[in-house]
């Protein structure tokens, strides 16, 4: 008998409306431990809203999120985050006034509260290492080139050590160099620190590259999961993003 | 650990300290103790600033710490070292039950509460009969022995909070504190409990602020409702504004400036209000970042043309 | 029954007034989005002017209407000046910028306590009453006077209702007040809207300041305690709104009304502080709030 694999999120139902749109409706999500699940769509699809919906920042219409298998409905977004869940935002996701090295620190924070300064100045330089923004760490984060800042934004959270990491557009604004080191370091954050991660992307290249599976949503639904290829063939899907004529 | 600066400090207080040893007038004595208060009440608003909030509240707390060492000195006869704490031990648990209440709201509302809580806390002052009601209480003596040493002690004490407020913003707690005001949303997704911080930064602050009314109490002797309203509060934002809220030794020059320009002003004629609303206006439409935004301003000029004239070299 | 009456309509008389106040202050805040801390010193200024003008023109021989209108324009004129020179002058470079615009004002109106005092003086004085004489109202007994305060309060409200909701004017400072840069998209120009929101408000508290002369006794501090119940009544009802502010007003006037009249008006205000705080516990953004 194969282990099944542990599930760290799972939806049922999800739904947000407001007032007479339906930004989600009917949400059955489950991400599994180890994976690297996608969450894609066009503007408008309802990612941001998920996103808020899982991570606490905002209470369902209707629906059930359970979290490292506890219920989660309506939970506020701090004692989410304390289980492990960390994630990212799409615009301005760090402390502009701070110097990187600050950000990362906080990051550490919570985890670390009683561990000491050390441990958490520590911390803050191994995540840097990591995500390959050492050099910058006595930089405020406001002056930095937008894609360096992108990479800050998901080292705060990292810092946090998450089990389940979502981040929220993380390669907008990267050149091809920096987005291939970038899912590098996604990889690697996999591996080697045993953690799960949830990604909203539009970089289609970079989401079939490094996703397990991937979610599609259209108008607040669930379109389709499965792996890239599934996905990728999935009529719904080709009728979504490129028209009928392309579907078969 | 973030670089506390200690030999400075402490060569600092030194040197403050031996200056208030030579004020032998009566004058002196009371505009090195205006000082004192005034440095502690602005770094005291200072430091809720760095939850991007405007405590108004903070005289409410004034008024508690200088009743509790009223009430302590002539009601109950404490001994000295008691009633000096009880008015600002009161004044943070009261804090906390405020903070947590109202802390939840932001700007505006938050600065709107607080302005009326201090009207409330002189109404309640006023209104009790215990405490003096509106003629307030007098009688409110250090020990005897303190007498001759008075600004100096007054001085000392604020000087410790001062390096309290220091450390406490250096540390990894105060940047918790500005990564809240700068973006909360980060703080909670990463664990951090917003209210806690925002609570505990508020009842530090109102701590210092009932440390400033249990000094007020004990240099005045007598203190009454009227002391403790909104003014006093304004006068702290008056002294941060214009002493540049940007670090912690902006606020406190703001305040000692303040005073001695104000009791200058004053001796001249022109009313308290006049002279610190025009302060008020004058500082932030001329000076949005007070005086300590103007001295880094030059000195980022200066570097500048240092820099100028050294890449222009020597051919 | 009768001692209902004689609350309710106390009520609605003290209301008026802060509806007044509040109404200014959430239209500041709609469109410009600062909270204006001064504005208890066009209410004071204009009173004052009152006061001050009205015995001269009645001693110069002239009717009891006729002095009190001259100088309620000499009120209107002289704060409509003190709002235009603090718009251009100061509140103009902190549009939206919530802290900045406390901090000035709250300078701006430590600096006005000042001038007046110098200016006026700390003696209180009162004004003649215009029109002598009592009514009664569903048997409660009202003087005349208080009477027109109430009508002409609620008069401009509903004017200014009006003025909000029909016409161009109103549309565009309600345009901004929602969404000011999709209304400047529109070519709808903000700043000028913003200062007209201002002296709009300012003529508002001027005219409060002007009505409550003849009734009561004027200082140059009798500002403050209607500023501070004007806030209150706009965080009640919400920044921003307008049906808030007055709601918010009416409550704070029935609840002076009727503590001031069981306990004494120090209490009023104390059990409306507590109001707010409970308020603000469950709407972190007043009842009807859009902060």
């Amino acid at each position: 008998m194969a282990d099944a694999p542990e599930i760290l999120l799972q939806t049922s139902g999800l739904t947000r409306r407001f007032g007479g749109l339906l930004a989600v409706s009917d949400l059955n999500l489950d991400i599994r431990k180890g994976e690297i699940l996608g969450l894609i769509g066009p503007n408008g699809a309802g990612k941001s809203t998920t996103f808020n919906l899982i991570s606490g920042f905002m209470k369902p219409s209707s629906g059930t999120l359970q979290v490292f298998g506890k219920d989660c409905t309506g939970v506020n977004p701090t004692t989410i985050s304390r289980m492990g869940l960390v994630r990212t935002f799409q615009h301005g996701s760090y402390m502009r006034s701070m110097t990187v090295r600050d950000n990362l620190l906080i990051g550490t924070v919570q985890g670390l509260a009683k561990a000491g300064a050390a441990a958490r100045a520590k911390r803050v330089e191994e995540t840097a290492e990591i995500l390959g923004i050492a050099q910058f760490l006595d930089a405020v984060a406001g002056t930095l080139p937008h894609g360096i800042q992108r990479l800050v934004s998901i080292a705060i959270a990292f810092a946090a050590r998450p089990r389940l990491l979502c981040l929220d557009e993380p390669l907008t604004g990267l050149n091809q160099t920096e987005v291939h080191s970038t899912l590098y370091v996604f990889r690697r954050i996999r591996e080697e620190f045993d953690c799960t991660i949830l990604l909203v992307e539009h970089n289609m290249k970079a989401v079939m590259a490094i996703c397990d599976r991937i979610v599609v949503l259209h108008h607040g639904q669930q379109l389709a999961t499965g792996t890239p290829a599934e996905v990728r063939q999935d009529d719904k899907v080709i009728e979504a993003y490129l028209g009928k004529r392309h579907a078969k | 650990m973030a670089n506390l600066h200690i030999p400075r400090w402490l060569l600092g207080m030194a040197l403050v300290l031996l200056a208030t040893l030579f004020a032998k007038n009566a004058y002196t004595v009371s505009i090195i103790n205006l000082m004192a208060t005034a440095a502690l009440v602005a770094a005291s608003m200072r430091f809720v600033m760095l939850i991007g909030e405007t405590s108004f509240a903070s005289a409410a707390f004034v008024g508690v710490g200088a009743y509790g060492a009223g009430v302590a000195t002539t009601l109950l006869q404490w001994p000295f070292w008691m009633a000096m704490l009880i008015g600002p031990l009161v004044a943070t648990v009261l804090s906390i039950l405020f903070g947590v209440i109202t802390l939840r709201v932001k700007g505006p509302y938050f600065m709107l509460i607080g302005f009326a809580f201090a009207e409330a806390a002189r109404i309640i002052f006023s209104k009790t009969a215990l405490i003096g009601g509106t003629s307030g209480m007098v009688g409110i003596f250090p020990p005897r022995e303190l007498d001759a040493w008075l600004p100096s002690f007054v001085t000392l004490v604020v000087l410790l909070f001062l390096f309290l407020l220091y450390a406490l913003e250096k540390s990894d707690f105060g940047k918790v504190l500005v990564a809240i005001r700068d973006n909360e949303n980060i703080a909670k997704t990463v664990g951090i409990n917003v209210l806690f911080f925002k609570v505990a930064c508020f009842a530090i602050a109102s701590f210092c602020a009932g440390m400033v009314g249990s000094l007020h109490a004990f240099v005045n002797n007598v203190i009454s409702p009227g002391d403790f309203g909104y003014l006093l509060a304004s006068f702290a934002l008056a002294y941060v504004k214009v002493g540049g809220e940007g670090s912690l030794f902006g606020a406190v020059g703001g305040a000692l400036i303040l005073v001695v320009l104000g009791s200058f002003a004053l001796g001249l004629g022109a009313g308290e209000q006049l002279f610190y609303g025009g302060a008020i206006v004058a500082a932030i439409l001329l000076m949005p970042n007070g005086l300590h935004g103007v001295v880094l301003g030059l000195r980022q000029k200066y570097l500048r043309r240092e820099r100028g004239a050294a890449s222009q070299g020597v051919r | 029954m009768q001692t209902f009456l004689q609350l309710l309509i106390t009520a609605l008389q003290i209301g008026s007034v802060y509806v007044l106040f509040s109404l200014g202050l959430t239209l500041i805040f709609g469109v410009m989005r600062v909270v204006n801390f001064a504005h208890g010193h066009f209410f004071t200024i204009s009173a004052l002017l009152v006061s001050l003008i009205a015995p001269r023109v009645i001693d110069a021989g002239h009717s009891v209407v006729f002095s009190y209108l001259v100088a309620v324009a000499a009120g209107l004129v002289v704060t409509q000046l003190l709002a235009y020179v603090s718009y251009r002058y100061a509140l103009r470079y902190f549009l939206r910028d919530m802290e900045g615009a406390f901090i000035l004002t709250m300078g701006m109106s430590l600096l006005l306590d000042g001038v007046l005092l110098d200016v006026f003086g700390g003696t209180v004085r009162s004004v003649p009453e215009i029109i002598s004489g009592n009514i009664s109202v569903f048997g409660v007994l009202v003087t005349i006077q208080r009477m027109v305060l109430f009508f002409a309060a609620a008069s401009v409200t509903v004017m200014l209702y009006w003025v909000m909701s029909a016409t161009r004017i109103g549309k565009a400072l309600r345009a901004v007040a929602s969404d000011h840069e999709a209304a400047m998209l529109q070519g709808v120009p903000y700043t000028r809207l913003a200062m007209l929101g201002f002296m709009m408000a300012a003529v508002l508290a001027a005219v409060a300041g002007a009505l409550i002369a003849p009734v009561t006794i004027v200082s140059p501090f009798i500002g403050a305690d209607y500023l501070m119940k004007g806030f209150i009544a706009v965080v009640l009802g919400g920044l921003g709104s307008i049906p808030g502010a007055i709601v918010g007003a009416l409550l704070i006037g029935l609840i002076e009304s009727v503590g001031g009249y069981y306990f004494d008006s120090s209490t009023a205000t104390l059990a409306i502080f507590g109001l707010v705080i409970l308020v603000l516990l469950v709407w972190p953004k007043g009842v009807l709030g859009r902060g």
